[in-house]
């Protein structure tokens, strides 16, 4: 069983469409820059993955999240050839933080705030007539999750068509609480590079569209192979290497594949060495030293985009598969210990031009994991 | 392992309930959400401490006392702890504000103390998720963890996709919970005052259920959501329900029904909570009248989307 991606759509720090994003991705342009709205002597920090959108330079707006998920999704609509009435499509939005960012302009400066909007059905209903939408606040799987969630609603013959997107602008406090925690201040996402300090938020959105089959004569992207989901049960914070090995287990069963068929891994790669060197060893065990399939990360110039992030990383997947083409990770020259024996591409991009089958990791704050298999379309 | 998407044709597989539990202020069992009354029942005050409990955020101290009685009630927890299939079972959350207090109160500190005045332990309290976190890593769930902050119909919403993980065979068995923690700050967003307290039920394949013996107290018939509260039901499977649980009783599209309860009535702005109340007493409801079906619906048409379940009894007979 394989399901068809037929629109995606994108915006990010570093473009504002797949293709603008893949491009930057290899031409090794990033998004970073110093916080934009919030308080720069309140925080360790003091840089960040931001969207350059805001009305007023420096003074922060409610509903960016909200804002840039219909942007998305409208992309992938018109990638899709779909018209923009969804009252009969289901739509999954994967999100870590909702529209808290929202929330905390009400709470700290009396922006008006409808409790309303704190999910993405209202917008969605308002936009597209959509009715059959769901919010998940999975953290940083979520986009992947919807999208395991999205398989088994075409399995279930509840649709034919769904749309799956992610969306998260950067809010105060989770910035604030992550930047409180990490030991190290990073200055840059640097992810399995031994000069990794920490995470840094990303901003941006993320849709497919995927179908059961699509239409004759309408291009497809990709096929989707699988969608593995599961939990650590372990750790608040902290990834499990056996939670996470199960995950993949699940995802190459239930693609029918096997770890040698894979030819590129979009990493999680959050830049935080326990991430890093947890994600690396467990790579390490299932690949081959030196001879598996080419890994990247985009997170090293896209930042942490939190719950849309894996269908970001899957996106830039279809567009690598499509081009033959696999973005390098940008800023890593000394590979930790635990990476020494994958193939991370460096520097530049890499030309690949057989690759059919990607695996694309992401895993969130929670134990929770999700990895997806993707088989090009030739 | 889970079956996801098997090749074969099998028999299609159902989700019934077994277990349910509450943490709701004054209440001790889902019946009194129909009107039984009895002495005592949960006390925050008395029921939120323990070891257990140490360091967790409100919403997750409320969901782990209304699971631990859910699990008990379904014979999957004992002394040693979860009895069940920890790598096949899933935690399904729905809760809309269960993290807004401590986002805005982050924030607060952020603004007045700089993130040195923050607490290293509030990290996953703001993401939604620690919830479903915090009951998965209680009892060893290492299955699908999915949390719902869908609005008014989030509840019901939650019901439909741990049906769907065990239908496709992602699960066999998922704990299913809505949550709301009240505050200040919730009041003042709401402009109500809301419910403090927390629900579970425990949802499993008929087929494990019957495998272990377990008492089956419910099928989950049905459920969808829609425009409207007629679409809602309709793709839901359109049954002739005996009882209807619902916040708009007085709405003319609604289904003919022998009788009409909003069980949540006394309890404060139930939110993210709300379905999966109606979804208990529904249960309590079919404990008494194995031969009925419930319609439980969230939403109307000031929301952006209705939500409806259907549940039908032990003994009823389509």
């Amino acid at each position: 069983m394989t399901w068809d991606i037929t629109g995606m759509g994108a915006v990010a720090c570093n473009g504002t469409t797949p293709s603008e994003i893949f491009d930057a991705l290899c031409a090794g342009r990033d998004g970073r820059g110093p916080l934009q709205v919030f308080d720069h002597d309140k925080y360790r920090a003091r840089n960040a993955y931001e969207i350059t959108d805001r009305a007023r330079p420096g003074v922060d707006e409610p509903g960016r999240a909200t804002r840039w998920l219909i942007t998305a999704i409208d992309q992938a609509l018109a990638d899709a050839g779909h018209p923009r009435d969804l009252a009969e499509v289901p739509v999954l939005v994967g999100t870590t933080l909702q529209e808290q960012r929202s929330a905390e302009l009400w709470w700290r400066h009396g922006t008006a705030l409808d409790p309303a909007d704190l999910h993405f059905g209202t917008a969605l209903r308002e936009e597209y007539g959509a009715a059959r939408t769901y919010t998940f606040a999975n953290a940083c799987a979520a986009s992947l999750y919807a999208l395991a969630m999205a398989t088994d609603l075409i399995e279930l013959g509840e649709a034919d068509t769904v749309v799956v997107a992610g969306t998260d602008a950067i809010g105060e406090s989770a910035f604030g609480t992550l930047d409180r925690v990490q030991n190290d201040v990073p200055d840059a996402l640097r992810p399995f590079d031994r000069s990794h300090r920490g995470m840094l938020m990303g901003e941006g959105a993320v849709a497919v569209v995927l179908t059961r089959a699509a239409a004759p004569g309408r291009p497809v992207h990709a096929r989707l192979r699988s969608v593995g989901v599961n939990c650590d049960a372990q750790h608040s914070t902290a990834p499990d290497p056996e939670g996470i090995t199960r995950v993949l287990r699940d995802a190459y069963r239930l693609a029918g594949a096997a770890p040698e068929e894979i030819d590129l891994v979009m990493l999680h790669g959050s830049g935080t060495p326990k991430n890093d060197s947890t994600e690396a060893a467990v790579l390490s065990r299932i690949f081959p030293p030196g001879s598996g399939p080419l890994m990247t990360a985009v997170k090293s110039m896209t930042g942490h985009t939190l719950g849309g992030s894996g269908l970001l990383s899957l996106t830039m997947a279809v567009l690598a598969l499509q081009r033959g083409q696999v973005p390098p990770v940008l800023g890593l020259t000394d590979p930790i210990e635990e990476a020494e024996g994958l193939r991370l591409v460096r520097e530049h991009a890499a030309t690949a031009p057989q690759l059919t089958l990607a695996q694309v990791d992401a895993f969130g704050f929670g134990g929770i994991n999700a990895a997806a298999i993707l088989e090009a379309a030739r | 392992m889970s079956t996801a998407h098997p090749a074969t044709t099998s028999p299609p597989r159902v989700a019934v309930v077994t277990g349910t539990g509450l943490a709701v202020p004054g209440l001790t069992l889902p019946d009194e959400l129909l009107g039984t009354v009895r002495d005592g029942g949960f006390d925050p005050v008395t029921g939120l401490v323990g070891r257990d409990l140490r360091h967790k955020d409100r919403a997750s101290r409320l969901a782990l006392r209304a699971a631990a009685p859910a699990l008990r009630d379904a014979g999957l927890l004992d002394g040693d702890g979860y009895t069940g299939p920890g790598d096949t079972t899933a935690v399904v959350v729905s809760t809309n504000v269960g993290i807004l207090e401590n986002v805005c109160s982050f924030a607060d500190t952020i603004a007045r103390d700089t993130v040195l005045g923050l607490s290293p332990l509030g990290l996953p309290q703001t993401s939604s998720n620690v919830i479903a976190g915090s009951v998965a890593m209680a009892h060893g769930l290492r299955g699908p963890n999915v949390t719902l902050c869908n609005g008014p119909t989030s509840g019901l919403d939650a019901l439909y996709w741990a049906r769907a993980l065990i239908v496709t065979g992602r699960a066999e068995t998922a704990v299913v919970i809505g949550v709301e923690p009240a505050g200040d700050i919730v009041t003042k967003l709401l402009g109500t005052p809301a419910l403090d307290g927390a629900v579970a039920l425990v949802l499993e394949s008929a087929a494990g259920a019957a495998e272990r013996g377990a008492t089956v107290r419910a099928t989950v018939a049905g459920c969808a959501r829609a425009a409207d509260l007629a679409g809602a039901v309709a793709r839901a499977g359109g049954l002739t329900p005996d009882l209807w649980l619902t916040e708009a009783a007085d709405d003319p599209a609604g289904p003919r029904a022998n009788a009409v309860l909003d069980p949540a009535a006394a309890l404060g702005a139930a939110s993210g909570a709300l379905g999966l109340l109606q979804a208990a007493a529904a249960v309590a409801h079919l404990d008494e009248h194995g031969r009925h079906t419930v319609l439980a619906t969230c939403g109307g048409p000031e929301d952006d989307g209705v939500a409806a379940v259907f549940l039908t009894g032990p003994h009823h007979t389509p």
